[in-house]
């Protein structure tokens, strides 16, 4: 760290030292420490190392638990990504009604915004038994139940996720494609290519790492949705219910360390899944600014 | 060709967005169940009254009153640690910058279904009067906050060349905090109201971490007052919804005059 040494010993060193170092204890405080406690008891089930919790936490019904949402949140974040990107694909393209540029910006800002208890809300006035849609298809002859279609089940879910993640994936991808520039369309024009061609050889490898960078966050994002899911289905098997239900004490003798296991388990998902988008958004600024 | 489909696409979405918004309105606002609804009861029952009553209840507006002081302390909060911690990062050390921004990303790694389990498990034993009142919420509030807050901070302080600034005065003899009061702080205006707004949303949203420490917010007290008035409990649902969105419309839209680029994503 002899560049952190640098900037102590310099001008202004002590004092920028002193404005730093109370978020650092912040961070260390509220964050970290007590971050780095679950894990190490999840690490340490009887009090040596072991991976008996962990294991447990990724067996029966919670590993089920697991799996369901990881499928959720990966089914979410591909379709929600697909028409966020096609979405800010067509604004790009619109020029004509110019209202209609700044409208599809500001309600994707509000929009990527509205989880929470008020959209569960919103979706069983629409989808649930007594909603709106349900009886508009019933006296159309179709049942949406019957189909499958409830706010209840997975592709209940999915449907109300794509409410804030279409619009998270819009904002994700606008800067991104503004990094195609027209010029570089207009000079493979000129050397012959197509729109198709463009975009297969020049267009989506620019913006890939951009879209596939989008779409992880669009999966921690959904990993970590609690309350339209309660408010929608609070006995459904997905991580963050499981974990509230252990916290609520209705935890059996010797299993203590469950919950932290459980824990663990999604800190390390969703901080490989941002490692990666990191990384992948390095990529992507390269042609941005440049 | 491409146009008609441009124009399916985008009218498909827009119904998908507006729907439920007008179904839950309906809901809240029309005294007539959805099997009776037919094209001649379509505009009859309709009242304010839940919404009325429901923020009428001194109930209400404690809970909201309780957000309302927890999102202004977590604001404080924040940009008390945050900006000073950014502007040293951006003009003294900029080779800090990639630790700011991972330590910024953590709250992501730890949302808080998460982290609520770490802090049951450590404050709750080393520290039980922290957890017995509802403030203790605020630092973690101010937590979540960081990804949005540090990102609309960062692009206001590249926006005018703060390094450069700083510099320039330092050279003509003012001290770092002559710098940061007079020159660096009032430039920031823009964003640092950015940060505010998008902390003040996210606590008018937080459910999972007050749900699970028992506490008493604006959401938490929506799913109980729903419990017991279902339309009045929609009715005040829809009301935070269209305050929070405004909130962030007033913001995106003063930023596009300002010319700054600040995306409300916490990336």
């Amino acid at each position: 760290m002899r560049t952190t040494w640098q900037v102590l010993r310099g001008p202004d060193g002590r004092l920028a030292a002193a404005l730093t170092l109370p978020f650092l204890a912040f961070i260390g405080l509220f964050l970290l420490f007590p971050t780095i406690v679950v894990v190490t008891k999840a690490l340490t089930p009887d009090g040596q190392f072991g991976l008996s919790a962990v294991q447990s936490a990724l067996s029966g019904s919670y590993g089920r638990g697991f799996w369901n949402s990881t499928v959720l949140s990966a089914t979410s974040a591909l379709i929600g990504g697909l028409i966020g990107i096609a979405l800010a694909a067509t604004v790009r393209d619109l020029q004509r009604p110019a209202w209609l540029r700044s409208a599809v910006d500001s309600w994707s800002a509000v929009a990527s915004q509205l989880g929470g208890v008020p959209l569960g809300f919103a979706f069983i006035a629409t989808l649930g038994a007594q909603g709106v849609l349900t009886r508009l298809f019933a006296t159309g002859g179709i049942d949406l139940a019957g189909l499958g279609v409830t706010v209840t089940g997975f592709w209940g879910l999915v449907v109300v996720y794509l409410y804030f993640q279409i619009p998270l994936m819009f904002l994700v991808m606008v800067p991104a494609l503004q990094g195609v520039r027209r010029s570089w369309q207009e000079a493979a024009a000129i050397l012959g290519a197509g729109p198709f061609t463009f975009w297969w050889r020049v267009g989506i490898p620019i913006v890939a790492p951009a879209a596939l960078g989008g779409m992880l966050l669009l999966f921690v994002n959904a990993f970590a949705a609690y309350a339209t899911v309660y408010v929608l289905n609070p006995s459904a098997q997905l991580v963050p219910l499981q974990i509230r239900f252990l916290l609520q004490g209705n935890v059996i003798t010797g299993e203590e360390d469950l919950g932290n296991a459980i824990v663990a388990c999604v800190i390390a998902l969703l901080l490989t899944s941002l490692l990666l988008m990191t990384a992948l958004q390095r990529r992507t600024l390269r042609w941005v600014n440049t | 060709m491409r146009s008609v489909a441009r124009a399916v696409f985008l009218c498909a979405l827009g119904a998908y967005f507006a729907i439920p918004m007008l179904a839950m309105a309906r809901f809240a606002f029309q005294a007539v169940p959805v099997a009776l609804l037919t094209p001649e009861t379509m505009f009859t029952g309709w009242s304010l009254g839940p919404l009325i009553s429901a923020i009428s209840d001194p109930m209400t507006l404690r809970a909201a009153w309780i957000s309302l002081t927890l999102a202004l302390l977590a604001v404080a909060l924040n940009l008390a640690l945050l900006v000073p911690a950014a502007i040293v990062v951006e003009v003294r050390a900029p080779q800090l910058r990639p630790l700011l921004v991972g330590l910024t990303l953590l709250p992501w790694v730890v949302p808080p279904i998460a982290l609520v389990v770490g802090v049951a498990g450590t404050f709750r034993l080393t520290a039980p009067w922290f957890l017995a009142s509802t403030y203790s919420l605020v630092p973690f509030y101010a937590l979540w906050a960081l990804p949005f807050t540090y990102r609309a901070l960062d692009a206001g302080l590249r926006a005018f060349n703060a390094r450069t600034l700083y510099e320039a005065a330092r050279v003509l003899g003012a001290s770092l905090p002559v710098v940061i009061a007079r020159i660096l702080l009032p430039n920031m205006r823009a964003s640092i109201t950015a940060a505010g707004a998008l902390t003040i949303a996210f606590v008018f949203g937080e459910f999972a971490f007050a749900s699970l420490l028992l506490k008493s917010t604006l959401p938490t007290y929506l799913v109980v007052y729903q419990g017991s008035d279902p339309r009045g409990g929609l009715a005040l649902a829809l009301l935070v919804m269209v305050l929070t969105a405004l909130v962030i419309w007033l913001l995106v839209r003063s930023l596009r005059r300002q010319r700054v680029s600040i995306q409300p994503v916490g990336v």
